[in-house]
This record gives structure tokens, C-alpha cells and sequence, in this order.
């Protein structure tokens, strides 16, 4: 089968009736998808949203239930001076005031540099990081009931958390009792506190 | 679907239209140019695709065996015979009439061609020149067979009548056209007459051709009308050879589903109309001559396309909007609920006091400095049970007492023990070891009954078989019984 020119008169409207039906079809389909494209991310966004906010409800409830639990605590630590920068003067000014309430016999102290503290077995620290000031006490006792005391006394009296590492209590030729003790400050700051 | 029909016969020219089996009157044209500018006319108001039936002596049937053979070899060959039998005339056309069974399997086929083309061409020329889609040119005979349908003889002599071309006669072996003439017939020439003469010449011609083979009958078929059949059935005399029927034209256009009755025994009509409905596969005509049809085709098909294509555009579309539909009307719950979450997510928040610190450090907080004050509890907690037992042990004194942190001997705890070094001396057994010593084990026992864990690093003599023991009789040997202990004390989980 051949074509000339001249039978292009024959298939011309049938031609553009094709040519046509093409475009208009093709435009519908396209406007149909687009129309479906958007009406599904629609959909979808709505459905992530949905699940955003069902999360977040999670989580403000979790919050709450965390505040209901913790609050009082964790104020008491903010109160006890646990958590944030650490306190010397604090320290210091307790530990004198301590002295004056001849708890024991005599008492020597120093206090060494902060630096950052790994417990040993390790803990999981979330958000925050955890410090220490490494403290050595010295005693003269008459008994070891009076450094049970000063201990008790310290954690009521002072604002700020001493940990007791190790303590040896002899006997000694001035006093009735000699103890050496060590232990550390320990603060906890938020890595999102400023 | 409405065609054009088209007859020719050696002095005359037909026209009408066919549409659902009803064949229109029928308007006749002499062989000239008067008469091809009246089909000109016709054709100008009946643009249809038409068929062109031929009806004229000149029609030649050459029975040949060629080899079988398929593609652009098949195509040759044939192209080869029709140069050597017709070569005068472009309408020429080949039918496989049956392949062989046995040798080479060849096929056995029909060649045929309309002898003079000089009597058909001037009538094409008008169809062409006014772009008529022709489906195709046909003879007669070619469209006979099925009108031997219901018909069980192997050897078939059709005869028909057209009013304006005569009497033909076409041989059908096995259903399978073989051979046909056309007889003209005079004006004081009566059907019957002309069917009683000439039968028993093709009888003859086809006994020259051993056909049928002898003792076998050749059976007559007339296509006549009710009112020819008694004039027929009295002139023509069946024998052992020869067995003559007729075949109503009217029950054969039922048949056909022609909607036209036919009023005497003319069989142009139910020609026509055979060919309208039942049009066969292979006709004279080549791609030149069809050349307006295939336009005709080619425009339908791209209307059909058109029409398909905007069909289907339209569901798509149709279906898309609707599923969209379905996914907008999903969307707004969704989006109301959220809005629900949002509102009572606040409502919580509003709740919560003034504080800038998140609630999940809050609880990190807390429980990391509960588990830390594990690490190190009190020197009461380590001791409070020690003292009890000293209390109770008169006769121990301690020199030294030492404790720390030790990770190491948690277990099974999950949190740090402290390991107490207890330096003592048991007073006021002189050398009564043995008393010293089972009070000594009194006093760890005592230990342990408290919770504690105890090993002794250094006992007042050590009585085991790796230990060495030294004495100076002379000398009062009434030494202080001085003594280690290892305690380590663990949390209560």
C-alpha cells in the first residue's frame, strides 16, 4: 500500500480526529493523575500528621506521667545543689560550720579539681554528664560512732552529694581513733544547660 | 453497514446499494460512456465500499499442482505461474483448492483470471476517478460455493441464470471450484430450454476431463424460480449419469437472510447479495484497485482509534478522579483527628509547670542519682551489722578497720560491694589456740549469719598442713592472737 499526497485529503479529519482525541485524552489523563497524585499525598500527609500528633501525644504523656513521678526528686536534687555547676562555697562553708559543731576531735579536708566521672560498673548518664571533685578527709577520733556522725551530719547539713569511696579507722597514740577517708563531689549537668 | 454492489456483464452495468440483507432497485447502465458517467452519478450519491461482480465469458480455470511452498518462495512461484498463464491481464488470482496427502504433499491449486481487461478497466478507471472504495472484484463462480452448503455430492454442476450475462454453469469437485463457462442466452431462447441443451454438453466436456469418474452420477443444480420449476422438472430427464435438482430461489435468499424476493429466475440479486454477506477471501482485484478502500480503512481505523482512545482516556481520567475522590474524602477525617490530638496534646502541655526542663531528663535525672546512691551507700548501712556482732564477740579488738568500693566483688549484685578489712587481735586465750581459734570461727560465722561474706587473710597460728609453726619452750609464749578478716558486704537487691 502506497501514499501520495493527495490521499492525505482522504484521513485528513479522520487524522485530526485522532491527532485530537490524543490531545484531549492525554490532557484529561494528565489532569486526572495529577489530580490523583495530590489527593493521595493529601492523604498520605494527613496520615503522617496524624501520626505525628498520636507521638507526640505519646510523649506529652509520657512527660507527664515522667513529671507526675520525678518532679519531686529531681527538685530536691536541684535543691540539694546535685545538678548543675558545682558549689565550693557551699562545700566550704559547711564543712566549717561542721567543724564548730565538734562532731569530732579534728578534722582535715582537701579538695581536688573537677573532672569529668565514669561510675564503675558504668551507668547510662541520658542527657547529662556527670563530674567529680575528689575530697580526702582526715580524723581524730574518740570514737568511730563520731565519724558516722560527721558523715550523717555532712548529708544533712551540706548542700551537695558526696559519694564515700574507702575510709580506714586505726587506732593512734594522740587520739583514741585516726581515720582517713576519701570520696568525691559529684554534680550532674545538663549538656543542654547553658 | 451499507455497501455498494456492483455488476458487470458483457453488454451491461449494474448498480445498487445493500444494507442489512435488503438490496436496493437496481439501476442498469449500457457499456459506454453514457452509461459511465450515469454510474458516475450513482456513485457520486453512494459513496459506500463497494464490490464489483463480474459476470463474462472471458474467465479462464487452470487446475495446477505446484509445490508447497510458504513466504517470498510461494510468492514467486505464484508470481511466476500468473506470468505464464495470464500475462495479458492484471486480474488474476490463485485459491489453494487442498493439499496432497501422500508424495511431496504439493498443492493442488486454482488459477483463474478474467481474460479481458479492457472490458473492466474503463469501469474501474470511474471508480477511481471518483475515489470509490472498492472492497474488492469477484466472479461469479467465485462466490458460489456456499450455495453448496446442505449439498453432500462430490461432483456439483451449479447452474444459475443472469438475466443480463446468460446461463452459468460452474463444477464444484468436492465443494472445490473447477471449472465454470458462461452460456449467453437468446432472446427466443427460453432458461429452461437453454438449461436442457447445454447441460448435456458440459456433460460431455467434463466426461472428456474423466469427471466425474465413471459410475459415478453428475449432479444438476438449478437455481430457479417456483414458477420455472414445472417447465424445468418436464424437459429435464434424470438418468444413472445425470441427476437434476432445483433449488428454490427464494428458499436459498431465506437462507442467505436476503431480505429481497426474487420474481422470476434471475439470480443476479441473491449474487449480490451472497456477496454482500458472505464476501470470500480471495477476489481479482490488487492493491491498486482497492487502493481508496484501504484510505476507507485507514480513515475508519483512526476514527475507531479516536473514539477508542478518548473511551479510554475517559475512564482512566474517570477512574483516577474517582479513586482521588475516594482519598480526599479519607483525608479530612484524618486531618480532623489530628486536630483532636493536637488540642488535647496542648491541653497536657498547658498543664505542665513552668519548668524548662524536659520531663525525660527529669526521669534521668532521678534515676541515675538513685542508682549512684547505690554505689556508695552510708558507713552505717557497711558497718551497723559488724558492730552488732563485735558487740556480742567481748574478747575481739580491733586494731584497724579499712573499707572501699569494689566493683570487682559485686556479683551477683548489680551494684558495687565493699570489701572490709578488719584487723583484730583475740584477747585472754594465752596459748589455748584451739579456744582462740573456734571463737575466731564463732565470730565469722556470726558474719555471715548477718549477710556478710568472710575470709580469713591471716589467722593467730596457722594449723593447716602449708603452714609452718615455730616455739621456744623457754619463753612464755602468751603473744597477742592477732588476726585478718576479708568482709565483704553486698546491697540487697
Amino acid at each position: 500500500m502506497s501514499f501520495s499526497k493527495s490521499d492525505l485529503a482522504d484521513i485528513k479529519w479522520s487524522l485530526g480526529a485522532f491527532v485530537l482525541s490524543l490531545a484531549l485524552g492525554g490532557s484529561f489523563i494528565a489532569y486526572s493523575e495529577s489530580y490523583l497524585e495530590k489527593s493521595q499525598k493529601d492523604r498520605q500527609s494527613a496520615q503522617q500528621h496524624l501520626t505525628d500528633a498520636r507521638a507526640q501525644l505519646a510523649v506529652v504523656e509520657l512527660d507527664r506521667e515522667n513529671m507526675a513521678a520525678y518532679a519531686l526528686e529531681y527538685n530536691a536534687l536541684l535543691a540539694q545543689k546535685v545538678i548543675g555547676d558545682e558549689q565550693r562555697l557551699d562545700w566550704k562553708e559547711g564543712l566549717a560550720k561542721l567543724s564548730t559543731q565538734n562532731r569530732v576531735l579534728d578534722f582535715k579536708y582537701s579538695i581536688a579539681p573537677q573532672q569529668g566521672y565514669t561510675p564503675n560498673p558504668p551507668l547510662d548518664a541520658g542527657n547529662f554528664q556527670l563530674n567529680r571533685s575528689n575530697m580526702s578527709l582526715q580524723f581524730d577520733l574518740l570514737h568511730e560512732g563520731q565519724m558516722l556522725d560527721f558523715f550523717a551530719a555532712m548529708l544533712r547539713q551540706l548542700k551537695g552529694w558526696f559519694i564515700l569511696d574507702d575510709c580506714t579507722i586505726e587506732r593512734s597514740d594522740q587520739a583514741a581513733l585516726k581515720a582517713n577517708c576519701s570520696g568525691g563531689w559529684v554534680t550532674m549537668k545538663n549538656r543542654n544547660a547553658p | 453497514m451499507a455497501r455498494t454492489l456492483l455488476f458487470l456483464s458483457a453488454d451491461s452495468f449494474h448498480a445498487c446499494t445493500w444494507s442489512g440483507g435488503t438490496i436496493s432497485a437496481v439501476n442498469s447502465f449500457a457499456n459506454d460512456a453514457d452509461g459511465r458517467e450515469g454510474v458516475a452519478q450513482f456513485l457520486e450519491k453512494n459513496r459506500h465500499p463497494a464490490y464489483l461482480l463480474i459476470d463474462v465469458i472471458e474467465e479462464d480455470f487452470r487446475l495446477e499442482t505446484v509445490p508447497h511452498l510458504i513466504g517470498p518462495s510461494r510468492k514467486a512461484l505464484l508470481e511466476r505461474k500468473f506470468e505464464q498463464f495470464y500475462r495479458t491481464t492484471p486480474f488474476r488470482q490463485a485459491t489453494l483448492l487442498h493439499r496432497q496427502t501422500d508424495g511431496r504433499r504439493d498443492d493442488e491449486m486454482l488459477f483463474s483470471a478474467l481474460t479481458n481487461p479492457a472490458r473492466i478497466s474503463p469501469w474501474l478507471d470511474t471508480l477511481h476517478a471518483h475515489r470509490i472504495p472498492l472492497i474488492g472484484i469477484y466472479s461469479l463462480p467465485n462466490i458460489s460455493t456456499p450455495l453448496l452448503n446442505g449439498i453432500a455430492s462430490d461432483h456439483v454442476l451449479l447452474l444459475s441464470w443472469e438475466k443480463s450475462a446468460g446461463l452459468r454453469q460452474t463444477y464444484f469437485n468436492n465443494k472445490r471450484l473447477h471449472f465454470s463457462r458462461l452460456i449467453p442466452i437468446n432472446s427466443d431462447s427460453s432458461f429452461s430450454e437453454a438449461v436442457a441443451t447445454e447441460t448435456p454438453r458440459t456433460q460431455q466436456y467434463l466426461k472428456s476431463l474423466s469427471l466425474p469418474p465413471p459410475g459415478e452420477a453428475l449432479d444438476v443444480y438449478v437455481i430457479c424460480h417456483a414458477d420455472d420449476k414445472h417447465a424445468l422438472e418436464a424437459r429435464l430427464e434424470s438418468d444413472s449419469e445425470l441427476h437434476y435438482t432445483c433449488l428454490d430461489i427464494q428458499d436459498l435468499g431465506k437462507r442467505f437472510k436476503a431480505k429481497n424476493s426474487y420474481p422470476d429466475s434471475d439470480a443476479t440479486a441473491l449474487f449480490l447479495h451472497l456477496l454482500a454477506s458472505k464476501p470470500p477471501s480471495s477476489h481479482y482485484a490488487n492493491s491498486e484497485h482497492t487502493h481508496f478502500y484501504m484510505l476507507w480503512q485507514l480513515r475508519r481505523m483512526l476514527f475507531g482509534l479516536a473514539a477508542a482512545t478518548m473511551l479510554s482516556s475517559l475512564l482512566w481520567g474517570a477512574a483516577s478522579i474517582w479513586q482521588g475522590n475516594i482519598y480526599t474524602a479519607e483525608t479530612q477525617p484524618l486531618e480532623k483527628q489530628t486536630e483532636q490530638i493536637l488540642q488535647q496534646t496542648q491541653q497536657i502541655q498547658r498543664s505542665f509547670a513552668n519548668t524548662s526542663v524536659p520531663a525525660a531528663d527529669m526521669k534521668s535525672a532521678v534515676l541515675l542519682a538513685r542508682k549512684l546512691t547505690r554505689y556508695s551507700p552510708p558507713p552505717e548501712d557497711i558497718l551497723h551489722n559488724l558492730t552488732v556482732v563485735l558487740d556480742t564477740f567481748t574478747q575481739i579488738k580491733v586494731n584497724k578497720l579499712e573499707w572501699k568500693v569494689s566493683p570487682a566483688d559485686a556479683a551477683p549484685s548489680a551494684y558495687p560491694a565493699q570489701v572490709i578489712l578488719f584487723d583484730g587481735e583475740l584477747l585472754e586465750f594465752g596459748n589455748d589456740y584451739r579456744q582462740a581459734l573456734a571463737y575466731l570461727d564463732r565470730f565469722q560465722q556470726a558474719l555471715v549469719q548477718q549477710g556478710y561474706t568472710v575470709g580469713a587473710e591471716k589467722l593467730p597460728l596457722d594449723v593447716s598442713s602449708k603452714g609452718s609453726i615455730s616455739g621456744d619452750a623457754a619463753q612464755d609464749e602468751s603473744s597477742p592472737a592477732q588476726f585478718s578478716l576479708k568482709i565483704i558486704w553486698r546491697q540487697k537487691e
